[in-house]
């Protein structure tokens, strides 16, 4: 009912209204925010504002009683219907928060399994040898026959310690039937492609997606969502089994986890169309490249 | 009272996750177990007063009404009251007053609620229609977090510790284990409230009172006399949300419903004995009891620390509360009364006190009632 565009509009109204600094009178940390938020715990303050006004807002940052909150009005979610629900959420005043400094771009490739992310990624990198490079992932998974040197292998307590020391700057746990793994990305590998002055190339899922644009900011990722052929569900997902099996790397037990994740991520895509800012259905694979190739060139100014 | 009401009947299901029942099997079950108890003959039910609050959202039903009345021969004339969480002592309240007018002699008062027919998260999203949606709601607050809200400042402002907030779910749960209709009816320790999962800052797992299906049914009556009389029957309201409120750290509406149903019953405070108030969260017990005027401002839980200690000063929620019985929403503020009833006739007390409210603390409705035989 609150994804209504009648109600959407006028609580930009009333969000609008809400845009003052103020002090916080209480705040708690949502384990389970409501469907609509994502996935992750959101602190929601109550705010006296300076008019004297108390509103309930999104906080930013750890709070305590009695801080001085500063307004920043961002967008809140996108519903199914893709439109754009906006907030005003609210920032420690205390700390002078810098301009984050703009650290370069990074090229995400997101799909679900079988799409052809690899396939395309190894494309754009020979196409762009001189402007981009792979970023490796972090796992905790076993080395298997068909891993082409995008790897990097490690034990779980060790990608556990990395992530506690923020050296990884994206994580997930994808469980599977047989194990429980995690993937991510560590800063260093990032930073480094930056100081060479290339443009750092993943190859994502979602979760991944999510935290790297918190990490570096959404503006500083050029994001492609890559979905198989088809009208419906189905037959997407029967494209990708078709895929799956045609490169014959995976286990049929494997490709049902896979299939498993791919519904998911089906989801997911409808959900989170902010993380994108091309979704592009592969289709063929060379006008699909092509494509790519015009927008990454765009920003490159190769 | 204008009018000497009695509780002529009552009866409840157990609370709990009932997945081969109905909305309608759950009313009909409690309102049967109620006409048994009362030795009355459903012809003589004038009026049916249904509390609900959730049937459109999880059980794709409206006219609650028709749907109770159609459980009697006669199809008496029915509806439907609905304050959320307060619904139950708002339709108790309805009907006081058809028997105070006289226009009705006898009632059926039905609370019923079956939660388990949706999701977790679509019945989390229902309920926050108790909170308000144009205030509230967008700022992705729940009704766990709205009670973060005003633990974390209740905390603030009084220095309950969370090891002392603990020990509420622990007496709740501990008082549950000889009740029969209670959705849990396990001890519970509050070192294991303190060590379960986070909900909402600083609220636990366990401080929640849980989603249950479950309805019970009041037998009010003018013309049938029984040894529990409905000596005060009182309402009062606040605004829905609490970003409208001087403060979140007490509920006004339990103040002033209180203070009314005192005076109505022409009783003093230490008159009562035995309470049952409205435990949707551990921080709202402590809250209450002072709200109630039994404990002064963030002194509330030392009520509990007396009870845990097993030197009770008062009966509180001696049936396991919203905590340990379960919350079928609409159906805890009839629970309370029949359950506040069940005490003073065990225990031979005089008078008791059911406090049910809706939102947080939007909607509040207090019963007291007294045992003429004790």
């Amino acid at each position: 009912m609150n994804n209504c565009a009648p109600i959407i509009r006028r609580s930009l109204k009333r969000e609008r209204e809400k845009f003052l600094p103020g002090v916080v009178l209480s705040f708690t940390k949502l384990m389970h925010p409501p469907e609509r938020f994502g996935r992750r715990p959101r602190i929601v303050g109550l705010i006296e504002l300076e008019n004297g006004r108390r509103v309930l807002g999104a906080l930013l940052s750890d709070a305590f009683i009695g801080q001085s909150v500063r307004p920043r009005m961002r967008l809140s979610h996108v519903t199914a219907e893709g439109l754009r629900v906006y907030e005003t959420a609210y920032e420690a005043a205390g700390k002078a928060v810098a301009p984050q400094a703009f650290p370069g771009y990074i090229l995400a490739l997101t799909g679900p399994s079988g799409v052809g992310k690899s396939t395309i990624s190894r494309m754009l990198a020979r196409a762009f040898s001189e402007y981009a490079a792979s970023v490796p992932i972090l796992t905790t998974r076993e080395q298997k026959p068909g891993d082409e040197g995008e790897y990097v292998y490690t034990a779980r307590e060790e990608f556990e310690r990395l992530q506690r020391t923020g050296a990884i700057v994206a994580a997930t746990r994808i469980p599977s039937s047989s194990e429980d793994r995690r993937y991510g990305y560590r800063a260093a590998d990032i930073e480094a492609i930056w100081s060479a002055g290339k443009l750092p190339v993943v190859v994502t899922e979602l979760h991944l997606l999510e935290d790297l644009a918190r990490h570096y900011g959404r503006r500083a990722i050029l994001s492609f969502g890559l979905l198989p052929p088809g009208r419906t569900k189905r037959a997407k997902l029967s494209q990708l089994l078709h895929r799956l099996r045609a490169r014959g790397r995976d286990s049929e037990e494997h490709i049902r986890d896979r299939l498993k994740n791919a519904e998911r991520d089906l989801a997911f895509f409808r959900e989170r169309k902010d993380l994108f800012d091309h979704i592009v259905v592969n289709e063929d694979l060379s006008s699909m490249l092509d494509y790519m190739r015009k927008k990454v060139s765009g920003l490159s100014g190769a | 009272m204008r009018q000497d009401i009695f509780l002529a009947g009552s009866g409840l299901t157990r609370f709990g996750e009932w997945w081969e029942k109905s909305l309608r099997d759950l009313m009909s079950e409690a309102a049967t177990a109620a006409l048994r108890s009362s030795g009355m003959s459903p012809l003589e039910i004038d009026l049916v007063v249904v509390a609900n609050m959730l049937a459109e959202t999880a059980n794709d039903q409206a006219g609650l009404g028709a749907l109770a009345s159609s459980l009697f021969p006669h199809r008496p004339p029915a509806l439907r009251v609905e304050a959320a969480c307060g619904s139950g002592s708002l339709a108790l309240h309805t009907a006081c007053a058809f028997l105070e007018s006289g226009r009705a002699k006898t009632v059926l008062v039905l609370g019923a609620e079956k939660m388990t027919d949706a999701p977790a998260n679509a019945v989390a999203e229902a309920l926050m229609g108790a909170a308000d949606g144009e205030l509230d709601a967008p700022s992705g607050i729940t009704f766990p977090g709205i009670f973060g809200l005003i633990g974390q400042r209740y905390m603030h402002e009084y220095d309950l510790t969370r090891e002392q907030l603990s020990v509420v779910s622990a007496v709740h749960h501990r008082n549950a284990m000889d009740n029969p209709f209670a959705h849990f009816r396990q001890e519970l320790s509050p070192e294991a409230v303190s060590a379960s999962p986070l909900v909402s800052d600083p609220l636990r797992l366990f401080d929640c009172s849980p989603v249950s299906d479950g309805a019970a049914a009041c037998i009010l009556s003018t013309a049938r006399r029984s040894p529990l009389r409905i000596a005060a029957s009182q309402v009062a309201s606040d605004t829905l949300s609490i970003t409208e409120r001087p403060t979140i750290v007490s509920f006004p509406a339990t103040r002033e419903a209180m203070s009314r149903a005192l005076l109505e019953a022409g009783i003093e405070r230490s008159d009562i004995r035995a309470v049952e108030t409205h435990d949707c969260f551990s921080i709202a017990a402590v809250i209450n009891v002072e709200d109630l005027g039994f404990a002064r401002e963030g002194e509330g839980i030392r009520l509990y620390e007396e009870a845990y200690a097993g030197h009770p000063s008062l009966f509180v929620n001696m049936s396991g509360g919203l905590k340990a019985c379960g919350h079928p929403v609409a159906a805890t503020g009839l629970k309370q009364l029949i359950d506040a009833g069940k005490h003073l006739e065990r225990a031979s007390i005089r008078y008791g006190l059911a406090h049910n409210f809706g939102g947080a603390g939007a909607a509040c409705g207090i019963h007291i009632l007294e045992n003429i035989e004790a």
